[in-house]
């Protein structure tokens, strides 16, 4: 029989992914595991594997096409083997109904961790349980006919929640590896005997689960579109996009932001970033000023452990780790792959892994290990030509810092003659319910010291 | 059996002190052949006939050992070995620790032990975890006769009392063993075959049904790592430990009956080493029924792992069935 390929189901509230990339074409000869087509999910582009060897046919979505999850997208065949007569109508409609879905979204949808993939029924009386239980229908396997949802099988699963603790059936090598690539095993489907997660189940899940895929649509408050306009273009609100709506309307609209500015003279920064390049050994990587920054933001935070920090509704959280994130612009959005303990690093190693981030985020090779833990964000349109500018904070971060562009300006000097510097003018928006003005004063103002003073750090 | 008795043959040509002492091993030439012959070349100083006394055979052979000589005692049926249990796991195995190391009692006893000749319950036994209970006492497996001819002057040589556990239907065996004395080192597992979807741990008779069962499982293209522990104690557990790491799923075969095997140890060792994590099934045991080895034929055989179950027990593991 013709194996379906069928759009994998990364996050744990994903309900689409857009096709970036078709690896292989109708025809193509595929092996087991090989990567047939690259799709979006929130930020991070991932592969999609064939799922047996075979001959890949009945490609049924373009590039560009957003896709459910669970969708069937195209066939492995074996010789002799055809695409399944059922299949003759594309699933064009599917297409259609989600890429002109913010034209029509005037209705709220409803909440995605009650909606089940499209192509698995669910009895009414099964969805109202659900409903009122705030069970994830995608975690409840069906027993009714065609894998119908029937109330007993929300019964049963609530019934083995309870008895379990909602504890999850893996093995021991399945833990491992899901703790290695931080996946939750409670989004995935075990393939073993009683439905017992076992090390493939977690490979072939392949992803984190992105933090920000907890957040709410942001579509609540969205406008219908002015039909006396003429469209250009719809772009479909899905992947990298919906996320960075999601979090920025999070963010503007539950932390209250202030900003504070300071200009900082680079020239000893720059003076010492130039030395050591031209003293650098040979393959060793060029320090970059983005390397020097982080350096001293790192210092700052330790400085400062109230800016590197989260809120929540109990408590304000102050963390040890100072993982910093590195906004970096693409194509089609933006994403911030992060130094890990970047304190502890010193600048050659920051600066490897600042290009090494820069360069896989660029070909969308990042993992969603480089992406996970960020404690702070550095935005930095310097290279854009932007001489100052405000950024909005990365949550559930406390605060973000947003970087120009090195200016020459004269400033006086200690006798009141002009003369030359190197400036370069940091914002910071902090979170004002974790920290007062003060406070951020105190850490911008140690992250000036730091700068000007980088040669005492780095030593 | 040619294997064994040349082992024997060549350590009493190179070492006077050692004999051999068992019931029938003379004239008769032992209740399986093993010592066939060797009175004609050593005559019965040295190849010694005793009376139907299994607690006096392990009594000489200790007293032997003390004084001096590196003795060579065979018990006829591993059953038998009950009767010389007070003299082996009270006196044998704990001489040396209780006179602070002033004594080595460097002897081998040889057991037939194992089921299929349809000797019934009394004759078939395979007890050899009983004595890897006991500190003191080293327990060796041999499954080949290459193995079983190195391993048995390895222990000769070796100055601890040592229970070598012979399988009575693989003395018919036939393989290559170098006609030179070798030995082949106590406490090191042997990689019998690789492979990388489960890791098949077996000892004595079962390595060789492991293999066949391996065999017709490749054909299926599913790959069987096969490691024989060859010493039970001290077992080598590195080999079995790395092994597991790779595969993931680990399923134990031996004859003796599963409750309060051998199998359970070598389980325990996974679970506690570094594979655990790896592990992406649960460990299985494949082993003896809880019975007493039946008389009749048909049920002497479905009373032990046969090929056949081997093959289906190894399949289901790979396949993610348990």
């Amino acid at each position: 029989m013709a194996k379906e390929i069928i759009m994998p189901k990364f996050g744990f509230t994903q309900e689409e992914s857009e096709i970036l990339e078709w690896l292989k074409q109708n025809g193509d000869k595929v092996e087991k595991g090989d990567p047939i087509a690259v799709v979006s999910t929130d930020k991070v582009s991932m592969e999609v594997e064939a799922p047996e060897s075979g001959i890949l046919d009945g490609i049924r979505y373009k590039v560009g096409d957003t896709v459910p999850v669970t969708q069937i997208i195209a066939y492995v065949l074996q010789p002799g083997e055809k695409i399944p007569e059922s299949d003759s109508t594309p699933a064009a409609a599917h297409t259609a109904e989600i890429t002109t879905e913010p034209k029509t979204e005037t209705a709220q949808k409803p909440a995605p961790s009650l909606e089940r993939a499209a192509g698995v029924s669910i009895s009414p009386v099964a969805q109202r349980l659900a409903d009122d239980k705030q069970v994830d229908l995608n975690l409840v396997r069906g027993s009714g006919k065609d894998g119908q949802i029937t109330r007993k099988d929300v019964e049963d699963y609530l019934a083995n929640q309870e008895k379990t603790g909602g504890k999850v059936k893996a093995t021991p090598a399945a833990r491992r590896i899901a703790g290695e690539k931080q996946i939750d095993l409670r989004t995935i489907t075990g393939s073993g005997p009683t439905g017992r997660i076992q090390a493939a189940d977690v490979v072939s899940a392949r992803t984190a689960e992105a933090p920000a895929a907890q957040v709410k649509p942001a579509a609540a408050g969205s406008q219908a579109v002015n039909p006396a306009l003429k469209v250009l273009k719809e772009i479909p609100l899905v992947g990298m996009r919906r996320t960075i709506a999601q979090n920025m309307q999070r963010s503007m609209q539950e932390a209250p932001h202030m900003f504070l500015q300071v200009d900082v003279e680079m020239d000893a920064a720059e003076g010492l970033r130039k030395l050591a390049n031209e003293n650098k050994m040979e393959n060793s990587p060029k320090v970059s000023v983005t390397a020097l920054i982080v350096k001293a933001v790192a210092q700052a935070l330790k400085q400062n452990p109230i800016v590197n920090s989260q809120f929540t509704s109990e408590k304000i959280v102050l963390y040890e780790d100072i993982n910093v994130g590195v906004a970096t612009a693409l194509d089609n959005g933006l994403i911030v792959p992060v130094i890990h303990n970047a304190d502890r690093k010193d600048l050659k190693q920051i600066s490897l892994e600042v290009s090494d981030l820069a360069l896989r985020a660029r070909n969308n090779k990042l993992q969603p290990d480089d992406l996970a833990n960020g404690t702070f964000t550095i935005s930095n349109l310097g290279m854009f030509g932007i001489d100052r500018f405000t950024a909005i904070i990365n949550p559930p971060q406390a605060a973000i810092l947003a970087v120009g562009k090195m200016n020459q300006v004269f400033v006086p000097d200690e006798n009141g003659q002009p003369v030359l510097r190197s400036v370069v003018s940091f914002s910071l928006s902090a979170d004002h319910r974790v920290m007062d003005g003060s406070q951020a004063a105190k850490f911008l103002t140690d992250l000036k010291n730091n700068l000007i003073n980088l040669g005492e750090i780095v030593k | 059996m040619e294997a064994l008795r040349e082992g024997m043959r060549q350590a009493m040509q190179q070492d006077e002190r050692v004999f051999v002492i068992g019931e029938d091993i003379g004239v008769y030439g032992g209740a399986f052949g093993v010592t066939a012959g060797l009175i004609d070349e050593f005559g019965p100083k040295r190849i010694i006939d005793t009376p139907i006394s299994e607690a006096g055979i392990a009594g000489a052979v200790i007293g032997a050992a003390i004084t001096g000589m590196r003795p060579i005692g065979e018990i006829q049926f591993s059953d038998f070995v009950v009767i010389s249990m007070e003299q082996l796991v009270m006196q044998g195995a704990k001489m040396r620790f209780m006179f602070g190391g002033k004594a080595d009692v460097p002897f081998v006893m040889r057991l037939a032990g194992g089921s299929g000749t349809g000797a019934a319950a009394q004759h078939s036994e395979s007890l050899e975890n009983w004595f890897v209970h006991v500190p003191g006492l080293k327990v060796v497996m041999p499954s080949s006769p290459y193995d079983a001819k190195g391993l048995l002057l390895a222990a000769i040589q070796d100055n601890n009392p040592i229970m070598f556990f012979e399988h009575k239907l693989l003395y018919k065996t036939k393989g290559p063993v170098p006609e030179e004395m070798y030995t082949i080192p106590l406490g090191q597992s042997h990689v019998v075959r690789e492979g990388k979807d489960l890791t098949l741990i077996a000892t004595s008779i079962m390595v060789s049904r492991a293999q066949q069962a391996a065999e017709q499982l490749a054909e299926e293209g599913i790959e069987i790592e096969i490691i024989d522990p060859r010493t039970l104690k001290p077992l080598d557990e590195k080999p079995i430990v790395d092994s597991v790491i790779k595969t993931g799923k680990a399923l134990i075969v031996h004859e003796a009956v599963k409750t309060g095997g051998f199998g359970g140890e070598l389980a325990a060792v996974i679970m506690e080493s570094e594979a655990f994590a790896y592990l992406d099934a649960p460990v299985r045991r494949l082993a003896g029924l809880d019975m007493p080895i039946p008389y009749n034929r048909n049920l002497e055989y479905h009373a032990v792992p046969q090929v056949e179950n081997i093959v289906e027990e190894a399949r289901k593991l790979v396949k993610g069935q348990y």
